[in-house]
């Protein structure tokens, strides 16, 4: 009787314990069922959107990537041999790489980098108060492959993806790259990246699971995963094969001239698409880390300068659209120098053509046949020309950092201002925006807003990037006329012998010199040779830009050549015949 | 006469009671626990099942993720050996060369 009372009065006590626990678990502790450590509410990030050229090629896609994390308290061997095993993984991929071939400054800064690293994984796993600390970011497959060999327990690896470049460095300015904003996640920054972040970007999705105490999901638990939405891919104008001619031809320009950048844009003028930008000295977009902030920028679209001689076909355009000259006119002012506002103005080569038409005046560069040009039509006029070309503002090109360059107001300008302002002096252009005024007068003086990016594709539905807009700048018959000056120009100026032979090239060279501390220096400047071809029927359009070339500090004898190289690598690649002249 | 037939009857009535009562409380017994270990199989088996389908749903979850990475890495081979900064190292080391001059008909 007694054995079964105490049964009894057991099974009541632990009724009452089981019922005192559920008590505590439901309205003490606060457990819900969302919130215990069974379930898990994990971010699952979206994959970035990739950029393709005209040719469906990935200029950038995704890579398999890891996070490399440490247990400090689970790893057993001694943190210091640990770090000393792993750190020479972590280092920089410019010193993983097996064809690196470093310099004896460079193998000491491998050195220092690596002890760095040593330092810091050493600190971060000695701390045994930590369950979990990361120790490096976007781990390739191959390093983590390595890492594995070593068989550290402790150490682990999560999901993660980095950006992969099959090109490397190519269009790296157009591309931008993609680092970490302040939250940790991947951000684009520069060119394509950085202006269509949101649309690369994607949408991060997330998992709320309930999970039983081995991590497998319970299915009569709640459920509610919201699945990561990719990012949308872009699909650029640009021409892989084009850009690959412009990049090599631009590199080995820039060293042979001893140019200290260079820069090529090739547009197509009926579209304003944009068929190769490129500029050297360039950077690894992968491992952009070790390069300074001033190559982030793309000097096609951020950088401004004075545009020198090119410029002079947008003040001869203003005056033949206003019919205030012919290509016929007869310059009465250009028998010497002028002085105009109390200031000199001279030629290039302090030689004078007297009674020069306006034809010679473009053929000879020659600016006092331009300050006749200038007088013409006046400050308001010549004011009205520059802003319908598009100087002074951004022209829409899809790119992150394009600057608008400056005019002075209108208000400001003096005689001396208009004269120089003639020939390319005095006021900032950018080079997008000298390839758009050149388009203009390619396409029968219509511009177009310059593109890069043709569609925007998503999960199963593609968006058609719609063309640029459009404005008539000068007449059909004043863009012909300033063709035939410009064909003239090739044909008859100081890079004749490089022009492709049977091609009518229309193009005209800039020698701009670099305005430093109130002065121009004579021995820096920036050539350029803009122009297009065939002339009769443009496929494109092509600037070439050096700064401060030191072979030669003119356009005709650096960018003139390079761009007749470039042009006729082109015309090769797109299989456009001589038609003779 | 009467009460001896009453007598009689209201024992017998006893005697039939309380040999159905005995009886009905076994079955009801036997029926309950038949139940309780069916429900409790059934939720045993369900239970089974369903700890079976997290896991496998895991291991399908884990295929798709081990598929996609997969995927990520061919399509990053692919479009390394096709690069064109690839074709032209390999074209160079197979000899060809860069037409000097080019003819058109």
């Amino acid at each position: 009787m007694d054995r079964i009372r105490i049964f009894q009065v057991s099974i009541y006590f632990l009724a009452f314990c089981i019922l005192a626990r559920l008590f505590y678990w439901q309205f003490i502790s606060s457990v819900s069922s969302s919130s215990d450590s069974f379930s898990q509410e994990i971010k699952l990030p979206a994959a970035r959107g990739e950029i393709y050229t005209s040719d469906d090629f990935p200029l950038v896609a995704n890579q398999e990537a890891f996070i490399l994390y440490a247990k400090p308290n689970e790893i057993s061997q001694d943190p210091r041999k640990v770090a000393k095993t792993v750190a020479p993984f972590l280092i920089s991929e410019k010193y993983s790489t097996s064809e690196a071939k470093l310099t004896e400054d460079e193998q000491k800064q491998k050195d220092t980098e690596t002890e760095n690293k040593e330092n810091e994984i050493a600190q971060k796993i000695s701390n045994k108060k930590l369950f979990w600390v990361q120790l490096a970011r976007k781990v390739s497959l191959l390093t983590k492959k390595k890492i594995d060999e070593f068989n550290i327990k402790g150490l682990g690896f999560d999901q993660d993806s980095k950006r992969f470049y099959p090109e490397a460095s190519m269009s790296a300015h157009l591309l931008g790259f993609v680092g970490s904003n302040e939250d940790g996640d991947d951000t684009g920054y520069f060119g394509l990246e950085g202006y269509y972040n949101n649309q690369l970007k994607g949408k991060n999705g997330r998992i709320g699971q309930v999970k039983d105490p081995f991590g497998f999901p319970i299915l009569v638990g709640k459920y509610r995963p919201l699945e990561p939405k990719k990012g949308s891919s872009l699909y650029l104008s640009i021409d892989r094969a084009a850009q690959f001619i412009v990049e090599e031809k631009l590199r080995q320009a820039v060293d042979k001239y001893g140019a200290k950048e260079g820069t090529v844009i090739v547009a197509d003028p009926s579209s304003g698409n944009i068929i190769a930008m490129a500029s050297y000295p360039t950077y690894n977009p992968s491992i952009f880390g070790e390069f300074s902030e001033d190559y982030f920028k793309n000097p096609s679209v951020a950088d401004t300068y004075e545009p020198g001689s090119t410029f002079k076909l947008v003040t001869m355009a203003a005056a033949l659209d206003l019919s205030l000259v012919t290509p016929n006119t007869v310059c009465d002012v250009c028998q010497g120098p002028r002085k105009i506002g109390g200031y000199e103005i001279s030629t290039w080569n302090n030689k004078y053509y007297p009674n020069s038409t306006m034809t010679e005046v473009i053929q000879h560069s020659d600016n006092i046949g331009m300050t006749f040009v200038s007088e013409k039509l006046g400050v308001d006029r010549f004011y009205d020309y520059i802003d319908k070309f598009g100087f002074g503002k951004t022209t829409g090109l899809d790119l992150q950092e394009e600057a608008s360059g400056f005019i002075r107001q209108k208000d400001d300008w003096k005689p001396i201002d208009l004269a120089t302002a003639s020939f390319g002096q005095g006021l900032a252009v950018t080079p997008i925006q000298m390839v758009q005024a050149v388009q203009a007068i390619a396409n029968n003086g219509v511009a177009v807003t310059p593109k890069i990016v043709q569609k925007i594709k998503s999960q199963g539905t593609q968006e058609i990037v719609k063309p640029g807009g459009k404005h008539r700048v000068i007449s059909p018959k004043t863009a012909a006329q300033l063709t035939e000056m410009m064909v003239n120009a090739v044909d008859q100026g100081e890079a004749k012998a490089f022009v492709p032979k049977g091609y009518r090239i229309a193009g005209k060279t800039g020698t701009a010199q670099i305005p430093v501390a109130g002065h121009y220096d004579p021995n820096k400047t920036i050539a350029s040779f803009i122009g297009f071809a065939p002339a009769n029927k443009p496929k494109f359009v092509m600037l070439v830009r050096f700064r401060e070339p030191s072979s030669s500090v003119f356009g005709s004898e650096t960018a003139a050549p390079t761009f007749f190289s470039i042009a006729k690598d082109l015309f090769g690649y797109w299989g456009i015949s001589p038609e003779g002249k | 006469m009467i009460s001896d037939y009453k007598i009689k009857n209201r024992q017998s009535k006893q005697k039939i009671f309380a040999l159905f009562s005995g009886e009905i409380k076994l079955k009801i017994i036997f029926l309950a626990g038949l139940v309780i270990t069916s429900l409790f199989f059934t939720q045993l088996v369900f239970a089974n099942s369903l700890a079976t389908g997290g896991q496998k749903l895991s291991e399908v979850q884990e295929e798709i993720k081990r598929l996609d990475r997969e995927n990520m890495t061919l399509r990053a081979d692919i479009a390394s050996q096709s690069s064109l900064t690839n074709l032209v190292k390999k074209s160079e080391q197979l000899g060809f060369k860069k037409p000097l001059k080019i003819t058109i008909l």
